[in-house]
């Protein structure tokens, strides 16, 4: 049974996606010790160095560019920026993974250490993040953190996923497509709300569905993570010193992360240290 | 009182400096006491350490079933291998975890918790 990681990167013309799912793909290889694949585009492809690529990823999947739509507020520390949000491709990573056992990462979730790794023989096909970690704390973390609505189902978080390859993790993956396809009905349903496209709601939406409308508490790791008001500032022989806002807009705190994976929201400050993260 | 209240104000910067700090090195070790086995989910703690410790005791050192942290009952071929491999990471990681949060107590501002 092949293992793999499998990465998106498509760029959307503010963040370089690209250079995000190296980075990424270099940290999962080196401390999980299986190949990375990345799903992209031709467009997204030709803007990078594509020897680095090809020496990095096992295998280069195109797809069509993206299609939507979506938008989002993204942070940069003080500074945020509408810019577009291409996830709308995810459903068909069950057809494009070239692996048996597949871990689905975003392309900022720093893999620093081999916890997933116990997870590739696990008995459940379908294992997501079931809990969002804030770094600082339970204090920036607020009740749609946790729940798809104020009514609605236990939001798990698509920034890790990890599937076996079989007619019923095509179901779960179906479902998504499905719900992201009628993404209002299904607002309107779950009481969520439809402004923007996020791939957690889908996922959890389908999962509550295919685990029997009832909660099934067998789950990856909670995703340690900083928000994008936070700053990756500056890394260091494997140690990532942030500058985080715990009260978000307030006074920033530093802290510092060694041999922890961890999902820095804030894209450009993740490549403002790229050399040094590699 | 400008001054009192700087003080007031560096040493709550430090507090929830040091408070983040700590999180961080618990979700350290809590992340290295997961231990995956035979498609289980193990959390080595205290509990299962004791438990494992008296199953040996009582002699049931092969085909022992335990349930992981999903309660899936999970075959334990070889108790003994098990039992030194949680044994090994249970100290390794608390003992490290300590000699960290021993370092952190002794730095008393922010610019050396975080070196």
């Amino acid at each position: 049974m092949s293992n793999g990681v499998v990465i998106f990167a498509h760029n959307n013309g503010d963040i370089d996606y690209a250079s995000l799912s190296l980075i990424a793909a270099k940290l999962a290889k080196t401390h999980l010790n299986v190949p990375v694949s990345v799903i992209t585009d031709k467009e997204t492809f030709s803007s990078v160095d594509q020897k680095e690529f090809q020496n990095v990823f096992d295998k280069i999947i195109f797809t069509p560019p993206s299609t939507t739509n979506n938008t989002r507020n993204l942070y940069d520390g003080v500074e945020s920026k509408k810019v577009k949000f291409l996830n709308d491709l995810r459903p068909s990573v069950w057809d494009l993974t070239p692996y048996d056992r597949t871990l689905l990462i975003d392309c900022d979730y720093l893999i620093m250490s081999n916890t997933l790794s116990n997870y590739w023989d696990n008995e459940n096909e379908l294992l997501i993040s079931g809990k969002y970690n804030d770094i600082t704390g339970d204090e920036r973390v607020g009740y749609h953190d946790r729940y798809v609505s104020d009514t609605g189902v236990k939001l798990y978080w698509a920034t890790t996923v990890m599937f076996t390859k079989n007619e019923r993790t095509k179901l779960f993956f179906d479902l998504v497509e499905h719900i992201r396809n009628n993404y209002n009905d299904y607002g309107d349903l779950f009481r969520f709300s439809t402004k923007q496209y996020r791939n957690d709601i889908s996922f959890s939406i389908a999962k509550h569905i295919l685990d029997g409308y009832i909660s099934a508490d067998v789950d990856l790791p909670p995703v340690l993570s900083t928000i994008d008001k936070d700053m990756l500032h500056s890394v260091d022989n494997g140690k990532l010193t942030f500058l985080l806002t715990p009260q978000s807009n307030q006074n920033y705190v530093f802290a510092s992360v060694t041999d922890l994976d961890v999902h820095v929201m804030n894209k450009k400050s993740i490549l403002r240290n790229a050399k040094e993260l590699v | 009182m400008d001054d009192v209240l700087k003080k007031a104000l560096d040493f709550s910067n430090y507090r929830k400096t040091f408070a983040i700090q700590h999180k961080i090195l618990k979700e350290k070790a809590d992340s290295r006491l997961t231990y995956g086995f035979n498609g289980g989910i193990f959390k080595i703690d205290r509990t299962l350490i004791t438990f494992v410790q008296m199953l040996e005791d009582k002699g049931r050192i092969s085909g022992v079933v335990l349930l992981d942290v999903n309660d899936t009952p999970i075959m334990i071929a070889d108790l003994l291998s098990f039992k030194e491999d949680i044994f090994d990471r249970y100290f390794n990681t608390t003992y490290e975890y300590y000699e960290e949060y021993e370092k952190m107590k002794k730095n008393r501002n922010v610019e050396s918790l975080i070196k």
